[in-house]
């Protein structure tokens, strides 16, 4: 992966862009900046922020006319922009000292000529000569100021000339008027800006707006000579003074924009919730007291884009921006431990990738899709931190080996649907997958069954190898069962289908059911909420048809402001971040004190084992008493063996259902508070059995000698799992403690 | 759960603790742990699975 290919990803995002108001300004002043400064009553820090943008503080305060007015974005609220010049001139009045800064910098080598000493000539080599280039300001005058002169606040203005001249080398010549170029042949560029109807050696039909130049090597015009006001002469003229100085570095003339890619801006931020405030009125004809400006200064908005960072709350609890998530994403690739380090692992591993910041980013920006590139790339360089998604690969692979199924309706080699419940309903509930095959199989139609898992936990940890294996698997068999159309309950197995089999066709459950006017029963619950799966954003056909179900069972349902958020299951990110996971999935289970309504397997779970009441819209069509508790590893697995064995076809039941293991005598007394925490910590029973009933075979244990207890581990591919128990009889162990680590010990290392 | 008080099973030794050496993430270092004198095999107890390994752990993953 190139750098280019982890920023395209943010390429739209425009947070960190200046705001529109510093677009208008025709310095491009940082005013959010200066205003964050002055509403702290920071006064010498904003003058300090005023001066090296604008050259002449005092001066543009007095005369600009404030175009950024006109695009401040308070006016969406209704409001009245910002008052800019009386904060500028406030800020200039409440400085304090305003010492001029001197930049200890080298010489640079050439020489300019500046001719004309108006504020656009001023301004230019005041430019130039703080970058300590050689300067000479030509002025026919005896005085410099220009146009500048006849204002009624001129000695103010002269005042703030002199105060930033007195930090720079600069030579001025009064009294000497340049009559042709030819004069200023030692000098290596030349900056003509000698006034209104000045004289412009000929060049100013062929100047260029853009570059400043005339025509003539190194020869550039500026200032009212060029049709700009006073005001747009300074910022020109500071803006020609990088110009040149460019030229004399590379000889060619470039149009430096500072970040400016455009002339305006064309995004605007929405400012929802954001509260109005009028508009500060100045106590004294005089301007703003210290406290009126600091009033003032709080109504900015501080307008920028940051949609994404307030919305979800994990890339609010990190705080890196849009740009340099792309950043870190494309170095940590690169990262070498202990050598360099990984910079973003938690956070690429925290993301629900459930799309929610793409949906509320103004373009469309999917944070997500760039997190799990970076899973991707990490898995395809072998520098996954594994155990963050061991458990679920694990189960995957349970899902789409020993407990998947495949099977056309009886007597039939094909079929027309087949019912695809997705790896965790039936795990969670086998009811459902039950009674929906039942309902599906009673409208006639030969629907056949597939139990598996569509590879979203692959995916989500970046295992595209093994994601496009376990699809290839599923077209395989969709193709020997006569190109069924597949049937979902889960709205991430439909998306997954959607990005990587379009040809495959498919229908949501509950768009049958609804359809086929399944009438559902209530049962207890009369008014609920219905919480939509992240993954159903975007199915207006599922959504509906759910709320069609509802309604027909005499449910009155309501809706959730904030629709499609994810549970806090998307993305598998729990092990990556607990503290995270809890926070979101509680986050979630108060959004409505109301019980929710869900139709999705996992957002009922975690919503069940989070103590938020629940029940699956399955219940409702068929008519189940909702779950309360959480089944635990183990019995998942169980649930969706039974189902696969109940759905095999009596005449083939040559075939094991399971595959028989040796540790299956074993029985364990687990107490409800060690279970908890197993399920917890993601550590299964079946785990646990497998490695006391190895220890106990190879005699590899440890025994305390003193109450008698026995400690075994068992060391997986990733993980090591130990266990704490007593034996009770033979093949019966009460387990007192389960747990695993990450690291590996080296057992024959020895002191 | 006293320490001191665990033996291995198979070689009837009391364990005693001893510098292990332990990898994660490609990284590696030594700690002292449980360990059998004669056959070298280690106990890790649950206190030190659940706390300073699993710090260390959460430091190297996000380095």
């Amino acid at each position: 992966m190139k750098l280019e290919d982890a920023l395209a990803f943010t390429e739209k995002c425009f947070n960190g862009e200046p705001a529109s108001c510093s677009f208008a300004c025709p310095f491009h002043l940082d005013i959010r900046a200066f205003l964050d400064k002055a509403e702290k009553g920071k006064w010498a820090s904003a003058y300090k922020a005023l001066e090296s943008a604008v050259a002449f503080p005092l001066t543009v305060s007095l005369l600009c006319d404030a175009p950024c007015e006109h695009h401040c974005q308070r006016v969406q609220l209704g409001d009245e922009p910002i008052a800019m010049t009386m904060l500028e001139a406030a800020v200039v009045r409440y400085a304090g000292s305003k010492r001029a800064r001197r930049y200890v910098i080298p010489p640079k080598e050439g020489r300019v000529a500046i001719v004309g000493a108006g504020a656009a000539g001023l301004a230019c080599a005041l430019g130039l000569a703080r970058k300590r280039i050689s300067v000479t300001v030509f002025e026919r005058e005896p005085e410099y100021g220009g146009a500048l002169r006849r204002h009624p606040r001129f000695a103010e203005m002269s005042g703030d000339i002199k105060l930033q001249f007195e930090a720079v080398d600069a030579e001025f010549c009064f009294g000497r008027e340049i009559k042709s170029l030819g004069e200023l042949a030692d000098y290596n560029a030349v900056y003509v800006a000698t006034g209104a109807g000045g004289e412009h050696f000929g060049l100013l039909d062929g100047w260029k707006d853009d570059a400043f130049t005339g025509g003539a090597d190194g020869v550039f015009l500026g200032g009212e000579l060029t049709g700009a006001s006073v005001v747009e002469g300074i910022a020109r003229g500071g803006a020609a003074a990088q110009s040149i100085e460019a030229f004399l570095q590379v000889g060619r003339v470039t149009r430096l924009h500072g970040g400016y890619d455009r002339e305006g801006c064309e995004r605007y931020v929405a400012h929802d919730g954001a509260a109005r405030a009028p508009r500060v009125t100045p106590s004294s004809p005089d301007g703003y007291t210290e406290d009126e400006a600091i009033r003032e200064a709080a109504r900015c908005l501080q307008c920028d884009c940051d949609r994404c960072m307030t919305s979800c709350e994990m890339l609010r609890a990190f705080r890196k921006r849009p740009h340099k998530i792309a950043t870190e994403v494309y170095t940590d690739q690169n990262a070498n431990p202990p050598y360099s380090s990984h910079t973003l692992t938690r956070e690429t591993y925290s993301c629900n990738m459930c799309g929610y910041c793409k949906s509320v980013c103004p373009e469309g920006v999917d944070i997500g899709a760039l997190l799990r590139l970076s899973r991707a790339q990490r898995m395809s360089a072998g520098k996954e931190p594994a155990a963050l998604h061991d458990f679920w690969l694990r189960e995957m692979d349970f899902n789409s080996g020993e407990a998947a199924l495949c099977e056309p309706p009886p007597g039939a080699q094909t079929c027309e649907y087949v019912f695809f419940p997705g790896c965790q309903l039936g795990a969670s509930n086998p009811e459902h997958v039950r009674g929906a095959y039942g309902l599906l199989r009673s409208a006639g139609g030969g629907a056949g069954i597939y139990l598996g898992c569509c590879g979203a936990p692959a995916w989500w940890a970046g295992d595209d190898k093994r994601f496009m294996a376990n699809f290839a698997a599923i077209r395989r068999n969709w193709e020997n069962m006569g190109r069924p159309v597949f049937v979902f309950a889960c709205a991430t197995c439909a998306g997954v289908f959607d990005a990587f089999a379009p040809d495959i066709r498919s229908v949501s459950l509950y768009e049958l059911l609804d359809d086929r006017e399944v009438a559902g029963h209530a049962g207890e619950l009369t008014r609920a909420v219905v919480f939509d799966p992240c993954s159903a954003r975007a199915r207006d056909g599922m959504r509906a048809a759910v709320r069609g179900l509802l309604r027909r069972a005499g449910i009155r349902t309501e809706e959730l402001a904030d629709r499609g958020r994810c549970c806090g299951y998307g993305g598998q990110m729990r092990v990556a971040n607990p503290k995270l996971f809890d926070e979101i999935v509680n986050s979630r289970a108060s959004m409505s004190d109301e019980p929710y309504i869900v139709y999705c397997a996992n957002c009922r779970e975690v919503f069940a084992s989070h103590g938020k009441r629940c029940a699956h819209v399955l219940d409702v069509a068929l008519g189940l008493k909702p779950q309360e508790r959480v089944p635990s590893i183990s019995e998942k697995r169980r649930n969706s063996l039974s189902l696969k064995e109940e759905f095999m076809m009596s005449d083939r039941d040559a075939r094991p259902y399971r595959a028989a293991s040796a540790w299956d005598a074993v029985t364990l007394i687990i107490d409800g508070r060690l279970r908890e925490d197993m399920d917890r910590n993601l550590i299964s029973e079946d785990d646990v059995r497998e490695a006391i009933f190895s220890a106990e075979e190879s005699g590899d244990v440890f025994v305390d000698a003193g109450d008698g207890t026995r400690m075994c581990s068992m060391v997986k591919p990733v993980l090591t799992y130990w266990a704490r128990y007593r034996c009770v009889s033979r093949d019966t162990y009460e387990v007192l403690d389960a747990y695993y680590h990450r690291m590996r010990f080296e057992s024959n290392s020895q002191s | 759960m006293a320490d001191s008080s665990w033996r291995c099973a198979r070689c009837d030794e009391a364990l005693t603790a001893r510098k292990t050496v332990f990898t994660y993430l490609g990284q590696s270092f030594t700690h002292e742990v449980l360990r059998c004198p004669k056959c070298g095999r280690v106990l890790i107890p649950p206190e030190l699975a659940r706390g300073k390994m699993a710090e260390v752990e959460e430091q190297l993953e996000d380095k």
